[in-house]
């Protein structure tokens, strides 16, 4: 019976490997966040962008918890480098995402890069930032057939009321 | 196979007479590895005549065997050229060929073509552009590194007031007016 793992397998692990080491994956993801928390809109490869989603939701999820938590605050000293963006995270975006149950980030696919590697980038934003939308919500337009039929329908219920 | 040497090399075929005498009574065990004493040619190569019986002839006709001392690594070869039909074949082959992409798509703002799980590029290096202007108004606003705010952002465009919800954010002005796309809530 087979113990140990051969080297080469990578079955079921989840974290992706990033750096020069475990502890220089966690610095890079860390500066990541610190940016996103910042700038609230990033734009870098997207198997980093991936990665870092779910730490910087999990440290939104701290956020909300309030400054007089201890090990929010901790957290939160850890992750953010520059320490003005403790105070903008506990002020600005725990108030902003408390109504919200999950989901503060959206991760979207931009063409690849320009340089040498054409590697695949993404645009990371969090959601309610003030800055210009990346996407439009369109709307179906009322002319298809069923927004038609749908209207008459409408207009056919008030005339019966 | 089969070749004439004259007797320019005696001292070779002395050489090889010891060395092969040594072999047969078993005194040089590591040459193919352990082998118990009774062994035999441990490979069957064609064409080696070992004659050990006829190293003591006077005749030169005899084959000079090519000592097992010499290298005997085997590889793989290609017996014939490839044609250019063949080639072509293997070359041409669909799955050798480049995938088409079927996922392309026109941007319904712009026009341009886009990939159906990819934001346009044109639209997003507008956004991109008009992100970098209003960072430009946040970074004089904020007069230096580390002075990120404590209060919620809104960007305001030429001739626009704040509204009820703006009560308590930073105002950012943007000298131009507001772009289709970007709507204010």
């Amino acid at each position: 019976m087979r113990l140990s793992v051969a080297a080469a397998i990578s079955h079921g692990r989840v974290y992706r490997r990033f750096g020069l080491s475990p502890r220089s994956r966690l610095d890079l993801l860390r500066n990541l966040v610190t940016a996103l928390v910042r700038h609230e809109r990033i734009e870098t490869p997207w198997a980093r962008a991936d990665e870092m989603r779910g730490y910087a939701e999990r440290l939104i999820d701290y956020a909300k918890r309030g400054d007089k938590d201890e090990r929010a605050m901790r957290m939160a000293d850890f992750w953010l480098t520059e320490k003005d963006l403790i105070h903008k995270l506990f002020k600005v975006l725990g108030p902003r995402f408390q109504p919200h149950p999950g989901s503060y980030t959206r991760l979207l696919q931009i063409p690849n890069r320009d340089g040498l590697d054409r590697a695949k980038m993404a645009v990371i934003e969090l959601k309610g930032n003030p800055l210009p939308p990346l996407i439009r919500p369109r709307r179906d337009s009322d002319k298809t057939l069923l927004n038609q039929l749908l209207k008459g329908y409408r207009q056919d219920a008030q005339r019966a009321a | 196979v089969v070749v004439l040497v004259h007797s320019p090399l005696p001292r070779l075929r002395a050489l090889i007479q010891r060395c092969w005498g040594r072999l047969e009574r078993g005194l040089w065990p590591g040459v193919f590895g352990d082998h118990s004493q009774p062994w035999g040619p441990a490979l069957a190569m064609q064409g080696l005549a070992l004659v050990p019986q006829g190293i003591n002839d006077g005749g030169e006709s005899s084959a000079v065997a090519p000592s097992p001392l010499e290298s005997v690594v085997w590889m793989a070869a290609p017996k014939q050229r490839r044609t250019i039909e063949v080639n072509r074949c293997r070359r041409r082959n669909p799955n050798k060929l480049i995938e088409i992409k079927r996922n392309i798509d026109v941007c319904p703002e712009c026009g341009n073509l886009k990939q159906k799980h990819v934001l346009c590029g044109y639209c997003y290096a507008k956004v991109k552009e008009e992100t970098r202007l209003v960072r430009m108004e946040i970074y004089k606003k904020e007069r230096g590194p580390f002075n990120a705010p404590t209060v919620e952002t809104v960007v305001l465009y030429e001739g626009e007031k704040p509204t009820e919800e703006d009560e308590g954010k930073r105002i950012i002005e943007r000298a131009r007016k507001r772009p289709s796309w970007f709507v204010q809530n």
